[in-house]
């Protein structure tokens, strides 16, 4: 059985314990051993490894930036084959608004290198800085404006995939599902097509405050029906005291024009750095368990009212139902989190996905959609085994 | 096989300050992120890897938690338990030995190396 490093150049393969140390875990700090981490620089690359796999039964653990949230990325005795080095952005077509990007590509140096079009890729999560474009699809990310652009499934045409029998898959239209939102367990996206649209000429801010929890909402729906409206972020008094606002109930709304009370570039990156600092500070805040549910417009007045009497710090995306509640490590509030969710008809993972966190939440008509898509890519078992459910 | 969810006190891991760090710019490999620095430390490992650091501190700038896992206190650390690289070794030894960090030279020769951690 050829080895691993033979199947490379010596940089590309590594077995060093500082590099198994790092690659054991993701931001989610879930941790399992890693048998070495593989840097595929080509598409035929990633063939070869899942032709091996195929044959020596390794699991293989698709990684992008490594920053999400759900142990997606954390091997179980895995090899890791990290995106990083696929990273070329292919020619944008202007006209029809489109691009080609290898998976490895972070999100913000696609939009830096799409700002002299006037175009960007419009779904944005928290950590837009550093995550792939492979990863935002492997996740299906929504992000912060959920609200009026939607998740990554509104701007992919096509992904390209490397299956677990190392056939290359081209997926357009309905074919897709096989790779969005699906972790990696069909296999690992090495490059992608994306829709584009324009960079909005004018932006503004209002930060709504409330002390009722029914009146926020009826505002909340209000503003939904605004076409102006492109962010809708919502932060419980918790939440919104921790990064120094009033403890109230806190909306923070963005518009595409003018009608927003805060204008200014200052002002506005003043309140965006606000909310977006907010995840870390409530990880050192002694919260880091970071949960994704997303709720039907109906339960939400209940299930924020159940996580703020709980004192659960909590924000999220409001205009799409997405909420991050913060817990304390083994909090038993998260089983009763999954109750509520589960009872509401909403979804356990809005946007983090399953990967090792959340797969004993999984329905069985989940199980059995892995179950087929696993049969169909992944026959011998060789991608992200055991993730998802 | 999966251990539980372990907790680095000074880095949240988050994985935003990848993109602005310019060894990991070059290497593209964990290990050589600030984040992969701050996760070796906290394993307590000493390793080399804590030199492929320019000290540029972009890391800081963009931490959520202004966490600076920037080499010199890693450094520190290695000094202490007696592991060095060879070129600071010779650069050191060229300056106690010679005043300066290039070795011997002659009245007006320019050095030929540079040795440096």
């Amino acid at each position: 059985m050829i080895s691993l490093e033979a199947l490379f150049q010596p940089g590309q393969v590594s077995k060093r314990e500082e590099t198994m140390v790092v690659y054991s875990r993701d931001a989610s700090r879930i941790q399992g051993p890693c048998q070495g981490v593989v840097w595929p620089e080509t598409v035929n690359d990633v063939v070869r490894l899942a032709q091996w796999a195929a044959e020596t039964g390794i699991d293989l653990v698709p990684r992008g930036a490594g920053t999400g949230l759900c142990g997606g990325a954390t091997p179980q005795n895995s090899v890791v084959v990290d995106s990083s080095r696929l990273r070329q952005i292919g020619a944008g077509e202007i006209q029809s608004k489109k691009v080609m990007v290898d998976a490895g590509v972070p999100l913000d140096l696609l939009n830096r290198t799409l700002r002299q079009d006037g175009l960007f890729l419009p779904v944005v999560p928290g950590s837009h800085r550093s995550a792939t474009i492979g990863g935002m699809i492997a996740t299906n990310a929504a992000g912060l404006h959920a609200v009026r652009y939607g998740r990554m499934s509104n701007w992919v045409e096509e992904v390209v995939l490397v299956d677990g029998k190392g056939e290359v898959h081209q997926l357009t239209a309905d074919d897709r599902k096989a790779s969005l939102g699906r972790e990696g367990i069909t296999g690992m996206i090495v490059q992608a097509t994306l829709h584009l649209t324009e960079i909005p000429e004018i932006r503004s801010l209002t930060l709504f405050t409330f002390e009722n929890l029914e009146e926020m909402l009826k505002q909340v729906e209000e503003l939904k029906t605004n076409p102006a409206l492109s962010a809708l972020e919502y932060l419980n008094p918790l939440a919104a005291a921790l990064v120094g606002w009033t403890a109230r109930h806190s909306v923070l709304a963005e518009f595409h024009g003018a009608e927003g009370k805060i204008r200014d570039s200052a002002g506005m990156a003043n309140l965006w750095g606000a909310r977006e600092s907010l995840s870390a500070r409530l990880t050192q805040a002694g919260f880091p368990i970071s949960e994704d549910p997303q709720f039907p417009p109906d339960a939400l007045e209940e299930s924020i009212d159940w996580l703020t009497t709980q004192r659960i710090p909590t924000f999220g995306h409001l205009g799409v139902g997405i909420l991050h509640p913060r817990f304390l490590q083994n909090d038993a509030r998260i089983a009763e989190l999954y109750r509520r969710v589960s009872v509401s008809g909403g979804q356990i993972s809005g946007e983090h996905g399953m990967g090792l966190k959340k797969r004993q939440w999984a329905s069985e008509s989940f199980q059995a959609d892995v179950q087929a898509l696993k049969t169909q890519f992944d026959p011998y078992n060789i991608f992200n085994r055991g993730k998802q459910c | 096989m999966l251990t539980d969810l372990t907790e680095n006190p000074t880095c949240i891991e988050c994985g935003l300050c990848r993109e602005v760090c310019p060894v990991f710019q070059t290497q593209r490999q964990e290990e050589y992120s600030p984040r992969g620095r701050a996760i070796l430390g906290y394993a307590g490992l000493q390793t080399l890897v804590f030199y492929q650091c320019t000290l540029c501190r972009a890391c800081r700038a963009i931490c959520p938690v202004e966490h600076d896992p920037s080499g010199e206190t890693l450094r520190a650390g290695l000094i202490s338990a007696g592991i060095e690289t060879e070129a600071n070794q010779l650069m050191i030894a060229n300056i106690r030995t010679y005043g300066n960090p290039f070795g011997p030279l002659a009245e007006g020769e320019l050095p030929k190396t540079l040795t440096c951690c």
